[in-house]
């Protein structure tokens, strides 16, 4: 049964609820739709899921209304689809900008409801009949028009004539499969379900969670006595997996660091005051005209019909076309190319592009406009919505406040091997520093060799402290020392640098958020470098994944924020920071672009979103 | 002697054709071309006194949640209709208001704007910002210490922006939902949000005298920030969207449209 239909204005203005069924709705699905669906650039999908409801919706956008339609999650009501889309039209004749209440629609909801209700109960009926009669092949070529967005089929009519006088067995049977089918397909077929996204963060341990933990401490016993390496005097080699163990012999201490102080020359470089931070600095970019070049436009379709031309340019002109997704189709698929070649995941392209299309499906084209400017319009719109933070990334404030509650500010750095986390650590500690902020550095990095010593380094040239308690240690434990020790010596912020670690390896992400639920830090800092492909998506979704699942306490702690680094080094392909922040929601505080201290600056939105779409 | 009276005749007789040619023009292209100068002078002043005709846009601006657009639907047609959820685009409307449908007389409309006040749709409020006469920022009296710090935040934004710093556009913080009992006073909303803006003013301010993030500072150094140090006009005031107790924020609209 369905719980609520509702019809509202993009601005908001809600038109018509339907008053038989006027059940209170628990928690705000619609709000909670708004914020985490429509306005993410999910609009694509089939469904939203909220706490014990589904949502499924549709948009008008010519007269800018969205249809949204919520019932049970357990229920598998197949007529949603069609309601909604039966709802739409009809609601659309009589919709006027003017009325505000529209009460006579009550009468034709009915009417509609009845009619959807009683064509999915004429369509399960004949997929029950026809199931012994034409085999299986044909219950799935059934099930699956069922669950595709469309009208009464017409020819349904001629098998019910002729089946019904057969009678009808296996009910039960065939209503299961009906349903187990429909649920295969309703789920997203994508590798990466993006809504559980946001199911993971309003949620604490789940019970999939649960078994995973009790698996993980089984396995963590057997792993931990091969991570934690005996306490002798020489270093045994690390291995994660049963690989045979290097010889002894040749084990000698690998650990050169001298107790007291370096070999060689200690070259104490007075705080390096290499000037401001380009965090401070203005961003100076060029503001070309938007000029509208013809010949770019022509390129994309070398092979377009001389009809076809004319008939697009003449409606340009009198605008008066209701955009059509066939019309849609080559301008998004251009515009999904030309995303690709600039580094953008290719399932990420793919979910904006349908974003897209959902949003502007039926709008009438302005005069004097082409199809592809409007779909440039409608996606560059897009993106600035995705780039833009939804939560504040002023740190400054954030450290503030801390310092008003006498606790420090702690960030961990996490991500991947060789992303640069060592190195724009020390760049956040200079431009905090510059900000006349005390900080603290952490070396938690205590399995890769030198780590300990870079972070000293780092510290030494800014003139920071630094504590370390040197390599194959707890780095849980380690932080939790920093951060008391911060405490004791009033510092203002704790940048604790954790091991580069491969999101699939089991062990070093159970250690990770071991470390993050043990701290509880302020913020959570995915480093990820803008050279990576569509590995981001699998990095930021795999860590936010053994995040939410290992953490223990109620409430999951996410990746708050992502630190782009390497940005020098591409040159416009910067499509990496949309893959990032559309997979994890999370705003990018920081770029790194080079490296020396200074090199470390705001994403500014304007030209990235400038140069995805040059 | 003979040359001076050589040189008067000659100087009458030039006289007496510049009249000549003065008279052989045709009369009505002479008044044709005093016409049209006087035409262009007076053009050319209308232009300067149109520049200078007030814009009649006002903004109605705020975090999500705090009322925006049941207001706005209040001032324009003095019911809140069925309710409304979050904005996803904002809602214009040239009009006079509901309460003032009863009136006679001229009343100039009013061009009112209701931005979406969630932070992805933040970049719409600088669409409109150029264009405003007065700026109205809704705040959620009864959920206000939650919010306190994003709504802190987004009102610094404004203040210090720098069309509003220029234009010196009036800002009223308007405290909504006051119908319900533990919705909070405005004078501790207007003591909370000048706490919070001070706390925002030393972050933001901290090292360099290009305040990189804001276009502006705002308040006087050395002291602690209050409404009054801004070089705007900003006044606090109480509403209700739902019962449609509005009165306050109709008279803050009608003293500067």
């Amino acid at each position: 049964m369905l719980e609520q239909l509702l019809i509202f204005t993009r601005g908001g203005l809600i038109l018509w609820t339907c008053k038989e069924i006027g059940n209170a709705l628990k928690g705000s699905p619609i709000d909670t739709l708004i914020r985490s669906c429509l306005l993410e650039e999910r609009s694509g999908e089939v469904s939203f899921n909220y706490g014990a409801y589904t949502l499924k919706w549709t948009f008008h956008n010519d007269l800018g209304l969205v249809f949204v339609a919520v019932y049970q999650k357990i229920l598998q009501l197949l007529y949603v689809d069609d309601l909604l889309s039966i709802v739409k039209q009809s609601f659309s004749e009589m919709y006027d900008p003017k009325r505000m209440r529209y009460d006579d629609f009550d009468e034709t909801f009915r009417q509609l409801r009845v009619e959807a209700e009683a064509r999915a109960e004429e369509m399960k009926r004949t997929k029950q009949v026809a199931k012994p009669l034409n085999g299986v092949k044909k219950q799935g070529q059934v099930s699956k028009e069922e669950t595709k967005k469309s009208n009464g089929e017409k020819k349904d009519d001629g098998d019910k004539v002729s089946v019904l006088s057969n009678g009808n067995h296996k009910m039960e049977d065939d209503v299961a499969n009906g349903k187990e089918n429909s649920a295969d397909n309703n789920n997203n077929s994508v590798g990466v379900d993006v809504s559980k996204l946001a199911k993971l963060r309003s949620k604490g341990v789940r019970g999939r969670g649960g078994l995973r933990k009790a698996d993980s401490l089984g396995s963590n016993k057997g792993s931990s006595k091969v991570v934690e390496p005996p306490k002798k005097a020489t270093k045994k080699n690390r291995v994660w997996d049963d690989a045979a163990a290097a010889p002894k012999q040749e084990e000698e201490k690998l650990d050169f660091t001298d107790e007291n102080g370096d070999n060689g020359h200690v070259d104490v470089v007075a705080a390096a005051d290499q000037g401001e931070s380009m965090m401070d600095k203005e961003e100076v970019f060029s503001s070309d005209s938007e000029s509208e070049d013809d010949e770019p436009r022509s390129d994309e379709k070398p092979e377009a019909k001389k009809k076809g031309w004319f008939s697009s340019v003449f409606q340009s002109i009198t605008g008066k076309a209701n955009l059509e997704r066939t019309d849609l189709e080559p301008a998004l698929k251009a515009l999904k190319e030309r995303l690709m070649t600039k580094n953008v995941a290719e399932e990420i392209a793919e979910k904006l592009c349908e974003s897209v299309e959902a949003s502007l499906e039926g709008k009438k084209l302005a005069s004097f406009t082409r199809i592809s400017s409007t779909v440039q319009g409608a996606m560059e719109e897009a993106l600035i919505r995705i780039l833009t933070p939804r939560r504040s990334i002023d740190i400054m404030r954030d450290v503030h406040a801390a310092k008003e509650q006498r606790r420090p500010y702690v960030v961990v750095f996490v991500g991947v091997n060789g992303v640069g986390k060592s190195t724009n650590l020390a760049k956040v500690a200079y431009w905090l520093q510059q900000h006349k902020v005390s900080v603290m550095m952490a070396a938690c990095d205590t399995f890769r060799s030198g780590a300990v010593e870079q972070l000293r380094t780092h510290a030494r040239r800014l003139q920071i402290p630094i504590f370390e308690k040197g390599y194959e240690k707890d780095p849980a434990v380690v932080a939790k020392e920093a951060i008391q020790e911060a405490t004791r010596n009033g510092s203002d912020v704790v940048l604790v640098d954790t091991a580069g670690r491969m999101q699939d390896n089991e062990p070093l992400m159970r250690a990770l958020s071991k470390l993050i639920n043990l701290n509880k830090p302020d913020l959570v800092l995915f480093v990820g470098e803008a050279l990576v492909g569509n590995d981001a998506v699998d990095q930021l979704s795999k860590f936010n994944q053994k995040l939410s699942d290992l953490s223990t306490s109620g409430n999951t702690r996410l990746i708050d924020g992502i630190l782009l680094t390497k940005f020098d080094t591409i040159d416009d392909k910067v499509g990496a920071a949309l893959s990032m922040v559309y997979i994890s929601g999370a705003p990018v505080m920081f770029v790194g672009c080079g490296q020396s201290y200074t090199d470390l600056k705001k994403l500014n939105v304007k030209a990235i979103v400038k140069t995805l779409l040059k | 002697m003979e040359n001076l009276e050589g040189l008067k005749l000659m100087a009458e007789q030039w006289s007496n054709q510049g009249i000549e040619y003065l008279q052989k023009i045709p009369p009505f292209q002479l008044y044709a071309a005093i016409g049209l100068l006087l035409l262009t002078t007076v053009l050319l002043l209308s232009f300067r006194l149109v520049r200078r005709t007030k814009s009649n846009t006002v903004l109605l601006s705020g975090l999500s949640g705090s009322g925006k657009t049941v207001l706005f639907y209040q001032l324009r047609d003095g019911s809140s209709h069925q309710g409304s959820v979050t904005s996803m685009e904002p809602n214009e409307g040239t009009f006079v208001f509901h309460s003032e449908h009863a009136k006679k007389g001229k009343i100039k409309h009013v061009h009112l704007v209701d931005v979406p006040g969630h932070s992805r749709l933040r970049p719409k409020l600088e669409e409109f910002l150029p264009q405003a006469a007065a700026i109205v920022f809704v705040v959620d009296a009864l959920e206000f210490l939650p919010n306190c710090r994003a709504a802190s935040e987004y009102l610094y934004d404004i203040l210090t922006n720098a069309n509003v710093v220029k234009k010196k556009i009036p800002v009223l913080l308007c405290c909504n939902k006051t119908d319900k009992l533990t919705a909070h006073t405005k004078e501790f909303i207007k003591k909370q949000m000048e706490k919070e803006i001070e706390k925002l003013r030393a972050s933001r301010s901290a090292v360099s005298t290009a305040d990189i993030a804001n276009d502006y500072t705002i308040g006087i150094q050395g002291e602690v920030f209050s409404f009054s140090h801004c070089c705007n006009r900003v006044t606090v005031a109480e509403a209700s969207g739902l019962i449609g107790e509005t009165v306050q924020v109709q008279d803050f609209i009608r003293e500067y449209i």
